[in-house]
């Protein structure tokens, strides 16, 4: 019961759904965060180097000159 | 023993399955550099989430589906089951627009492109279907929805989306099979033709393949 208060109390579900609709997009406003983040996901996902990448690339081409 | 081992379909098939696929390509020593990336992670989150689904999907199975209303082990399971499914497609969606991007059917790779793309279309009447097995006032209201929709584009006929038996026949039995063989068939020809190169790369070593191809053999050392 305490648990449910304290989730109500972040996120309150009682009422009808957020929409956004824009020309002839209708989307609810849980999607659109979803897809949001999957876009943000997706943009680190190509910026962000890979941790060892670096290292084992290195020790490649270091392997391939000797 | 028979002496017409040769001509025996396990021989055949055997052989076909190892030139295919032979062991140090199934289950390689390392992969390419170009490997070492968080797109490639996104695609095994999406395993790593398949995974979840089946062994949640298969306790809420066994306990049956009316299970998860009455009992708080059972919502906990059918909230698992549910999240992983978010996860699953969260990770594949990625996952797929960066193959889309590099465009991932280069090389010959035309099929490992075509099971990750169909897995993805499949996936969804997967979870569509639970989604209207969950017997309550949403499954009432999707189901309701899907059923006008499916009407629409001259469906309605095959699929009765207010049929619940039907429904939860699909969503335990045919489609998670459908989804488990496709995402194993992607993995296999992942294997067999490898992870797609960077373009860069490639149109490097069409340039000068004499020079740059053992260079990037080199590169499939261990990783």
């Amino acid at each position: 019961m305490i648990k449910s208060a304290v989730i109500g109390a972040v996120f309150n579900l009682n009422h009808p759904a957020h929409v956004v609709h824009w020309h002839f997009i209708k989307l609810p406003l849980a999607n659109v965060i979803v897809i949001g983040l999957m876009l943000v996901a997706f943009a680190v996902a190509i910026a962000l180097p890979f941790p060892g990448a670096a290292r084992r690339a290195a020790a490649r081409r270091q392997a391939g000159e000797s | 023993m028979s002496g017409s081992t040769d001509r025996s379909w396990t021989v055949k098939v055997r052989e076909k399955a190892v030139e295919a696929l032979p062991p140090e390509k199934l289950l390689p020593d390392g992969q390419p550099t170009y490997v070492a990336s968080w797109i490639y992670m996104f695609g095994v989150a999406s395993i790593a989430s398949l995974v979840v689904i089946i062994g949640s999907g298969s306790i809420l199975a066994l306990k049956g589906p009316a299970w998860w209303h009455y009992t708080g082990v059972g919502h906990f399971f059918n909230s698992i089951h549910m999240w992983a499914v978010e996860l699953f497609f969260f990770a594949m969606v990625v996952h797929l627009w960066g193959k889309y991007w590099m465009s991932a059917w280069r090389g010959g790779r035309a099929r490992v492109w075509m099971t990750g793309a169909i897995t993805f279309l499949v996936a969804v009447p997967t979870a569509l279907t639970g989604y209207v097995s969950q017997q309550n006032f949403d499954a009432q209201w999707i189901s309701t929805q899907a059923k006008d929709g499916l009407n629409s584009v001259g469906v309605g006929a095959f699929f009765n989306v207010t049929n619940f038996g039907q429904m939860y026949s699909y969503h335990v039995l045919l489609l998670p099979i459908a989804v488990v063989v496709l995402v194993s068939a992607h993995v296999l020809l992942v294997r067999r033709h490898g992870v797609v190169p960077p373009i860069e790369l490639e149109a490097r070593l069409q340039a000068a393949p004499a020079v740059e191809a053992p260079a990037a053999a080199a590169a499939g050392g261990a990783g």
